[in-house]
């Protein structure tokens, strides 16, 4: 079966980059365009895994994944977030707020999906 | 035992493993380091030049060793896959077809010249980088991962799995932190584990693993030398704190003069894939299953035919008021067996459409190729099932249309890229069942149908006036007339406007319908509506006049009256209204031509077919039929409203009607009222 | 051309050719002995609306549904109802490699016999009330003319073609 992951971030074209590595890899990808969508995509549907950007309007990205991690529905799900080099201190604030991992921007495809791969397990 | 000839047998299986390397040749297009797909294909070609060389096909044989000791490279980690080691191995698949299929002349040139194409692959290769000469031989590792870590995503197994894949690992789990059931929180992770993992791995690539949960785990690592793999090796039990008795000798523990040279031997850095392969991916489905020649179905079909037309003659029999009780519990114990057994046997006939849509991902990869366009296939419904007649005839026409979808629809990618889509086209090939249909959709996300190019090539064919008005529809319908293509060059693939109109009579002749959607600038959708070919169908058996006919009973949905003072109060309407809709209705009288009065208690079967309705005016509903179809002779093949004939139990007929078209009938009907009103 | 024409059905290197001889109406038939798989007592038939008025009707022949014809159209002879003798000929012919059989209402049928090629001329090209293609010869026996009918000619434009020509004899339209 094919893995779904859902894409947060504001940007248009971080979400075409990604969406472009991840479907090449053979994975299904909905996205979103800030926290609340995501929030509300990823509770109404069951996604293998969720890659998300910290800053975005209408809810940010440590707030969605708080509030995600309220649902038991979500358990267990892989979260995965964007990073910039200098945004250390983040690090632990999101995986106190129950993220799973992050990718550094600004990152290659290859180097995305070697990521996807090791946390989803294919 | 049909299958005397070990040759033919052969064939059929090597073509079938042929498949199957493609199928995972494709795949390993995707995913380069997928380790399961690697050995899967070399699976396949160390089979097919095993059996080869037993059966005589020395040339494939011999050809076939090469590729496998290429892949057996690949499957050593001493050369990556590479997008050009595979493009040449899937170019070597259609030399070994040839030699599978072929006269027996050895094609010596041909596979030379791939064999030559095989080793520049290799030796171009790019060298796996290496990593700093890892001396070590081995680690001892004992990792705790924090109670939360699973409910935050963190799966230890697949830790585990990406250890393994840097070596050999021996895990042991530490279970006594586990609270008792009580107290026990299943989403907590209160294993611990103990790995002794074996190989010359740098330390930096086993913290690697563990990067995202390295500040909240206790992790020890520890070195073994070579001195302690020795040690290790002999002991028959492990020290403490490894509480497993394990075997002394691990067989997979090296020695350092059989290393491997060093080169060969490191992984390159971006090349690790867990190993854990994801259930049944790539892994071919096992299971008993047996070969049957298709013409004993067809036998068996018959024979199941006949038994369902003399069983109702008999439970004619058993109704009659001569028959006794006992004959008539019997009667239906029968038809009981009888309707089962021809269930059992309609199932046999189905296929799945995934054998169709695993063809045309090797089409589309190399029109792709051929183009210089991104295309990706997608599909979906694969289980979706056919009658086997069907499926077989639907090959070329879908050909066809993905052809055209990646040919006509699909933009290069500079014009894509300038209408701001992603680089990569799309193509998706979907099934589902629908009522008594398999409707199959080709959609693509290409530049879609010009409807002035298309009008200005159906008014310059004659087909349509200068001024006339035409619906949208009717226009996009011309593009299947014989000798039309708008394409402005005929490429090699498709243009010669020999396609469309071939498509179109193939998918009437199985008596589906063929519907083109296309929005400028996002792209076409051609969907095919295929009848379920069914050779016994339940029916719902009616008297029109002095004839009895029999409607499908998958596509009825009620039926109601139609009173004598309701049937003259609609002449020259044909409508009524149900449940606040209006549906158009026919009288089958009419139509037939009966000559007969009408009944006095007329009624409306109402049928559908997707989401159009039309009501059929009969005299007289009879009942339900377990109707066996039997073909209308070619003589009438110009008739459009049956679809087939049935025997009934009496010896009469009883002709089948034609959903498709009646429910077409009753919309221009409709249409042609509307334009008038 | 979708129909084949068979060696047997030519005249063989003698000049003979077996056929099976049969009554429309007044008028004496004959078609070739080795298209003929059976002959029947009348069945009961079915209606199919809409068809080519050359084979309005199908039957159960066997568990088979097959059209049946009435030639009588095709030559325009007047319709009559069924007699005793009325039998019904099936005939096996080749379409596009499919074997077809088709059902022939018949008035009387007489007896399989020989022609030979010597007594036979093809149709004239004037003065015949009878459309020309549908006749592959005229062949005279002491009882008369005998009409060799064209099975494959008459039923071609039934087989495959949509809006083709019509079968039937003008007149009778």
């Amino acid at each position: 079966m094919t893995a779904s992951i859902l894409i947060v971030d504001d940007s248009n074209s971080v979400r075409m980059a990604i969406r472009m590595a991840l479907t090449g890899a053979g994975y299904a990808v909905t996205e979103a365009a800030d926290g609340a969508q995501g929030l509300s995509k990823a509770n109404g549907s069951r996604f293998d895994m969720i890659i998300t950007d910290l800053n975005m309007p209408n809810m940010d990205g440590l707030s969605m994944i708080r509030a995600l991690r309220k649902n038991p529905a979500q358990c267990g799900t892989p979260i995965l977030f964007l990073t910039t080099e200098s945004e250390d201190a983040m690090k632990q604030q999101a995986k106190a707020a129950g993220a799973t991992g992050w990718l550094v921007k600004p990152f290659v495809p290859e180097q995305l999906t070697k990521v996807v791969r090791k946390v989803l397990g294919r | 035992m049909s299958e005397t000839d070990p040759v033919a047998a052969f064939r059929v299986e090597a073509g079938e493993v042929l498949e199957q390397v493609e199928q995972g040749l494709l795949d390993l297009g995707h995913r380069l380091d997928d380790h399961d797909l690697i050995d899967a294909v070399f699976r396949g070609l160390h089979t097919l030049k095993g059996s080869g060389a037993m059966f005589g096909f020395d040339a494939l044989a011999s050809f076939t060793h090469h590729c496998e000791t290429a892949f057996d490279r690949v499957r050593k980690n001493l050369t990556p896959a590479t997008p050009q080691l595979i493009a040449v191995i899937l170019s070597a698949q259609d030399h070994m077809r040839a030699l599978i299929d072929g006269d027996g002349t050895e094609r010596k040139a041909e596979g030379d010249a791939i064999l030559a194409k095989l080793q520049a692959a290799l030796d171009g290769a790019p060298a796996p980088t290496p990593a700093p000469a890892p001396a070590e031989q081995g680690w001892r590792l004992s990792l705790r991962l924090p109670p939360e870590a699973m409910q935050n995503g963190i799966n230890p197994l697949t830790l585990l799995d990406e250890l393994r894949t840097l070596g050999d690992c021996r895990v042991v789990a530490r279970t006594e932190q586990v609270p008792l059931l009580g107290d026990l929180v299943p989403t907590h992770c209160m294993i611990g584990w103990d790995v002794e993992l074996r190989g010359a791995v740098a330390k930096a690539d086993i913290e690697d693993v563990f990067i995202f949960v390295m500040d909240d785990m206790d992790l020890q690592i520890e070195q073994i030398g070579p001195a302690l793999c020795d040690d290790a090796r002999n002991a028959a039990a492990a020290p403490a704190p490894f509480a497993s008795p394990s075997p002394s000798a691990s067989p997979s523990a090296t020695t350092p003069a059989s290393l491997p040279a060093p080169i060969d031997d490191s992984r390159p850095a971006n090349a690790q894939e867990p190993a854990a392969a994801p259930n049944g991916r790539g892994a071919p489905k096992t299971g008993e299953s047996v070969r049957v020649p298709a013409e004993r179905l067809d036998l068996l079909m018959d024979r199941v035919g006949e038994l369902v037309i003399v069983q109702s003659r008999l439970s004619q029999l058993a109704h009659s008021s001569a028959a006794d009780v006992a004959l008539h519990s019997i009667s239906e114990e029968i038809e009981r067996l009888a309707s089962e057994l021809r269930d059992t046997v309609m199932v046999l006939r189905m296929v799945p459409v995934a054998t169709l849509f695993g063809r045309f991902r090797r089409l589309v990869h190399d029109i792709a190729r051929d183009t210089g366009k991104t295309i990706e296939l997608s599909t979906d419904g694969e289980t979706t099932e056919v009658d086997k007649t069907v499926i077989e005839r639907l090959a070329d026409p879908l050909i066809h249309l993905i052809r055209n979808a990646c040919d006509h629809g699909v933009e290069h990618p500079e014009q894509r890229l300038a209408a701001g889509k992603p680089v990569a086209g799309h193509v998706r090939l979907s099934a589902r069942q629908e009522g008594g249909e398999v409707v199959i959709t080709i959609r693509d996300d290409g530049h879609g149908i010009d409807r002035d190019r298309v009008r200005a090539k159906a008014e310059s064919h004659g087909l349509i006036q200068p001024a006339q008005v035409v619906s949208d529809q009717e226009l996009l319908q011309m593009i299947f007339h014989p000798g039309f293509s708008t394409a402005p060059q005929i490429t090699s693939l498709s243009g010669r406007g020999v396609g469309m109109d071939v498509v179109k009579r193939t998918i009437e002749s199985l008596r589906g319908t063929i519907d083109v959607e296309s929005v400028l600038g996002q792209g076409s959708t051609v969907s095919l509506r295929i009848p379920l070919t069914l050779a016994i169908i339940d029916g719902l058996l009616i008297r029109v006049g002095d004839g009895r006919y029999v409607i499908p009973l998958g596509v009825v949905e009620e039926c109601i009256e139609l009173s004598l003072e309701e049937d003259l109060r609609s002449r020259g309407r044909s409508f009524i209204t149900l449940r606040d809709r209006l549906v158009p209705f026919v009288r089958l009288r009419e139509m037939f031509v009966t000559g007969t009065k009408p009944s006095v208690h007329q009624k409306i079967v109402i049928i559908a077919t997707g989401t159009e309705r039309v009501g059929l005016v009969v005299d007289q509903i009879i009942g339900s039929h377990q109707t066996v179809i039997k073909p209308m002779s070619p003589v009438h093949c110009n008739v459009p409203t049956f679809a087939g004939a049935t025997i009934l139990g009496d010896g009469g007929v009883a002709l089948i009607l034609d959903v498709v078209q009646l429910v077409a009938l009753g919309q221009h009907q409709e249409e042609r009222l509307r334009a008038v009103a | 051309m979708t129909m084949e024409e068979t060696s047997q059905t030519e005249w063989d290197e003698d000049g003979w050719l077996e056929v099976l001889t049969f009554d429309l109406q007044t008028e004496k038939f004959a078609v070739e002995a080795v298209l003929v798989r059976e002959i029947l007592d009348l069945l009961p038939e079915t209606v199919v609306p809409g068809a080519d008025r050359l084979v309005a009707s199908v039957a159960n022949f066997r568990g088979k549904i097959i059209p049946i014809a009435d030639l009588r159209l095709a030559f325009g002879l007047p319709f009559a109802d069924s007699t005793m003798d009325s039998r019904i000929v099936v005939v096996e012919l080749d379409v596009d490699g499919v074997q077809t059989q088709i059902g022939i209402r018949t008035d009387k049928v007489h007896e399989v016999t020989t022609l030979h090629r010597d007594a036979s001329e093809p149709p004239p090209t004037v003065g015949l009330r009878w459309r020309r293609d549908y006749i592959r010869e005229l062949v005279r026996t002491p009882q008369g003319v005998i009409v060799l009918a064209n099975l494959a000619r008459i039923f071609d434009p039934l087989l495959g073609g949509r809006g083709t020509t019509p079968v039937l004899a003008p007149a009778l339209l």
